[in-house]
């Protein structure tokens, strides 16, 4: 745990396949929390899964947080038979990569500066992510900035941050307990 | 949890045509459609979605679900944005307009006298709104119930992508249903020591602290477990020597048709939005007429 980790864009077999478990995990456990529902909204669901891409790039870097946010969106839309929708397919990746980029800062997973630390940067992958894709229905539906703010960006943030900032420190502290225990960095 | 794609073989012509082909015309429609504003232009692109939806032959039954997502999301773009609040069409119609129903009106029974400025213009754009997402929807709704679900790192690594890239989506798909299984179990495992998920009581943070004991045992497993596939496709050399794919893709006439089509799709739209300027948004004045009076 010590070892300060070698490079932050590494893309080797361990990130291929930490990547596709990370987008496979993200798109099960989409489709298995689809029932939760914002209460008092209509159809706006809630997406506790999100914090896998950000734990994913914090713990791995961020190709893997970008391409577990990338594809695991694309194959949740896909299980849930909600067609494609690239610039939400590539917001998801902005959230897990922004997070991603303070991997090598992190050492001590459990350690409260390092919670910190990627707590406000789950917020900050949380707006670059979703600005963008937010932004990019101002391409597609001709919006103005406002109602994208007020139709496309604000809930999807404010969900996001909220299932963020809640469940990245459980499971930073539970991975910091499997890697002492299996001696991974 | 059974997981299960939405994919099946229909003996469609979307059947025939190779993914590559596909992938390339939706991203060229796509992008060729989103450079006009203009309904004389839209309907051309609305009508190719059509033509090209009904190509998957797909059941109402089937895709209703995506639809039903699709619809919300017009809904709340098209009615919230661009009619009630005008928010919408802020971007591309310009300010003022022929307002329509002047005086307002009364809703029965409550009495409440509703005058909320909406002009011709308006609801123009929210027709041509209509024909440009709904065109959209329509090519890329019909993904995932039109395309083998074996074919995606076959077709990404035909389309320029890495083969580090490409292999990764191909073990994600293969990943799903060990994971859905795992977390089946996992699920069974918490319910038996009193877990309940279900449960809709409680803000939406104590919802979310609720799935902390799914999600995290999950994760860590799967992490776990990721070393042992990491360490096999080390021992099998992964990534040293050109990639070979058991799903093989073949370009067919068609395909190079389609592929043409294509290319001049997006160059005539790119030629005819900035090299003529045509496209922005235009609304006839019959319309108006019609409305006004």
């Amino acid at each position: 745990m010590s070892e300060k980790k070698k490079s932050l864009f590494k893309f080797g077999t361990r990130e291929v396949v930490y990547s596709a478990i990370g987008a496979a995990l993200y798109a099960v456990l989409t489709y298995a929390t689809n029932f939760m529902q914002l209460p008092g909204s209509g159809n706006v669901a809630m997406r506790p899964a999100v914090v896998i891409p950000m734990f994913f790039g914090i713990a791995f870097g961020p190709i893997v947080g970008f391409i577990t946010g990338f594809i695991g969106n694309i194959l949740s839309d896909l299980l849930s038979g909600w067609g494609f929708w690239f610039w939400w397919d590539l917001g998801n990746g902005i959230m897990g990569l922004i997070p991603g980029l303070i991997a090598v800062a992190i050492i001590d997973y459990k350690a409260i500066k390092s919670l910190l630390l990627g707590e406000f940067f789950v917020i900050l992958g949380a707006a670059g992510g979703m600005g963008v894709a937010a932004i990019s229905e101002m391409w597609v539906s001709g919006a103005d900035m406002t109602a994208v703010i007020y139709y496309n960006f604000l809930p999807a943030f404010l969900t996001n941050i909220a299932n963020g900032l809640i469940l990245l420190p459980i499971l930073m502290v539970a991975y910091a307990a499997v890697a002492q225990r299996s001696g991974r960095q | 949890m059974l997981v299960t794609w939405r994919y099946k073989y229909r003996n469609s012509i979307m059947d025939r045509i190779d993914p590559r082909a596909r992938w390339i015309f939706s991203c060229a429609f796509l992008i060729s459609c989103t450079m006009f504003w203009d309904a004389r232009f839209l309907i051309f692109f609305f009508i190719i979605a059509v033509v090209w939806y009904t190509f998957g032959r797909t059941k109402w039954k089937e895709t209703r679900r995506g639809w039903l997502l699709v619809s919300v999301m017009l809904f709340s773009m098209i009615v919230i944005n661009t009619l009630i609040t005008g928010g919408g069409a802020g971007g591309v119609v310009p300010p003022g307009g022929h307002e329509v129903w002047t005086q307002g009106f009364t809703i029965p029974w409550v009495n409440w006298h509703i005058h909320f400025g909406l002009t011709a213009e308006r609801l123009w754009f929210a027709i041509c709104q209509l024909l440009r997402l709904g065109g959209i929807s329509a090519i890329f709704v019909l993904i995932p119930y039109t395309m083998d679900s074996r074919s995606y790192g076959a077709t990404f690594h035909g389309l320029g992508m890495p083969d580090r890239f490409a292999y990764t989506m191909e073990l994600s798909f293969r990943f799903i249903p060990t994971l859905a299984q795992d977390s089946a179990a996992t699920l069974d495992a918490q319910k038996a020591r009193g877990y309940e998920i279900e449960k809709v009581k409680g803000g939406l943070f104590r919802k979310i602290l609720r799935i902390a004991p799914l999600i995290v045992p999950i994760t860590m497993n799967s992490i776990v477990a990721s070393e042992d596939v990491a360490n096999a496709m080390d021992l099998r050399c992964f990534g040293q020597y050109k990639r070979t794919w058991l799903f093989e893709l073949k370009f067919h006439w068609w395909d190079i048709i389609l592929i043409i089509f294509s290319a001049l799709m997006l160059i005539g739209s790119a030629v005819a939005a900035y090299g003529f300027k045509m496209g922005n948004f235009w609304i006839p004045e019959s319309f108006i007429n019609m409305l006004i009076g």
